[in-house]
């Protein structure tokens, strides 16, 4: 037998070390007759007993926690191998469903030198043919949305008028929100100097939050648009909504990719992954807070001069 | 600022030619085409440092055309353009590496203004290679 144990079974005898400590000083001290010493050496046991039993607390919570950074380590190390595999599929899909593409619309071109018996025959024919198209797209739009998690885009830095860039965006999304009785409120602080960071990628994650407070809510509500200082040198963009707001249990995993509360079909449950990655890539930070039935708030920290990142590996 | 390449995809003559009009005006080099197959026929031919394209056009759309111009020429930035707010359009042309989107009417000031962004954007990159 191999003396070595797995590390996690190494304390297996201390449940025990107590109770025999305690069997044999009786056993020593029965001997012995002497009733003193006897009451002594169970009071001794006992303290050992009570020593072993904290050991064994924080031994315990020792245990907790490095299980708790491993599995931070081993989601992060998960994700980022999720993110290569996915990735991989996502372009050895592509070429597939281009192929599928490319045949459906040679189809449509055949079908209209093509002569039918039953008209009827003919449309189902054609919508068959759309169905197809329409399929292949929403599958482009999922492998699409994998590659860009997993490209690394080094961001491109400029001056930005970061008021400028937000009142574009709501612009962008007040057409489509008031359909649904929903404000966009703007509260800027006006006194915001030139932010150093890449403009379309900002405006894409602002773009894609924006979206997600407008979906967020069902009818009528308000989107508030906060910019404002976050200390010496850091900008902060809060978006807020007055939506159905993100249960409690489900707060840490919406920036998981592919995980999304909307019915299938609807959502690849990669927007807001994409927007962290993006933040994150702009030496900023996202994250959120929310109450269930209330709203929810996506806040944006951003520096004001952006530096380069050390290379990932 | 220097003077730069611009190239206007818009299938609305009236918008177009005033546009092109009023930004050699302003001392920039401006062509203009009506649809993304003649704008991918005329970057095939000479160089554009930005491209301000219309969303919505008949044949190519804008974001079929920006597709294709963003392939085959990354570097060129590409605003666009549209008349309508349309999100999911905007959401992936944002995707697909355009600069910024731009609601129509826009005025020119302000299109400038992004415009030399976009190409200040583009000698920065191009720095990089």
């Amino acid at each position: 037998m191999p003396s070595t144990r797995p590390s996690g079974s190494e304390r297996w005898w201390l449940p025990w070390l107590a109770p025999t400590l305690t069997l044999a000083a009786g056993l020593i001290f029965w001997g012995a007759g002497e009733q003193f010493l006897a009451g002594a050496a169970v009071g001794l046991s006992a303290l050992g007993f009570y020593g072993v039993h904290s050991l064994r607390a924080r031994l315990a919570q020792a245990e907790a926690a490095r299980q708790l950074m491993d599995e931070r380590l081993l989601t992060t190390q998960k994700l980022a191998a999720i993110g290569e595999l996915a990735a991989g599929i996502s372009h050895e899909i592509n070429n597939p469903l281009a192929i599928i593409r490319q045949e459906a619309e040679w189809l449509e071109e055949l079908l209209k030198g093509a002569r039918f018996q039953d008209q009827a025959q003919l449309l189902e024919f054609r919508e068959s043919l759309q169905e197809i198209i329409l399929a292949v797209e929403r599958a482009r739009e999922v492998t699409g949305k994998v590659l860009e998690l997993a490209r690394e885009r080094q961001p491109v830095i400029q001056k930005l008028d970061l008021n400028r860039l937000l009142e574009d965006m709501a612009r962008l999304v007040e057409h489509e929100a008031r359909k649904k009785n929903i404000v966009i409120e703007r509260r800027f602080a006006l006194d915001l100097p030139p932010v150093e960071s890449d403009g379309p990628l900002l405006r894409q994650a602002v773009l894609n939050l924006l979206t997600n407070a407008y979906q967020a809510i069902e009818d009528r509500g308000t989107i508030t648009l906060t910019s404002s200082w976050a200390g010496p040198d850091h900008v902060k963009i809060a978006i807020r909504d007055t939506g159905v707001g993100i249960p409690p249990e489900m707060l840490d995993k919406i920036f998981l990719p592919f995980f999304t509360t909307k019915p299938p079909g609807t959502g690849t449950g990669l927007g807001l992954a994409i927007t962290q990655t993006i933040i994150h890539r702009l030496g900023g930070t996202l994250s959120v807070a929310s109450q269930p039935k209330h709203g929810t708030t996506f806040t944006i920290v951003l520096p004001l001069s952006w530096e380069p990142q050390e290379q990932r590996a | 600022m220097e003077r730069f390449k611009v190239l206007v995809v818009d299938d609305e003559d009236d918008f177009r030619e005033t546009i092109v009009k009023r930004l050699k005006g302003r001392n920039l080099d401006a062509t203009g085409v009506a649809s993304g197959e003649e704008a991918l026929k005329t970057m095939a031919q000479e160089n554009f440092d930005v491209v301000v394209l219309d969303v919505r056009m008949p044949g190519m759309d804008g974001i079929e055309a920006l597709k294709e111009m963003k392939k085959r020429w990354p570097l060129t930035e590409v605003i666009m353009l549209t008349g309508h707010a349309s999100v999911e359009s905007g959401i992936q042309g944002m995707q697909l590496g355009a600069f910024d989107y731009v609601m129509k009417p826009v005025p020119l000031d302000e299109l400038l203004d992004k415009m030399r962004q976009a190409y200040e954007r583009k000698k920065i990159q191009e720095g990089k290679f």
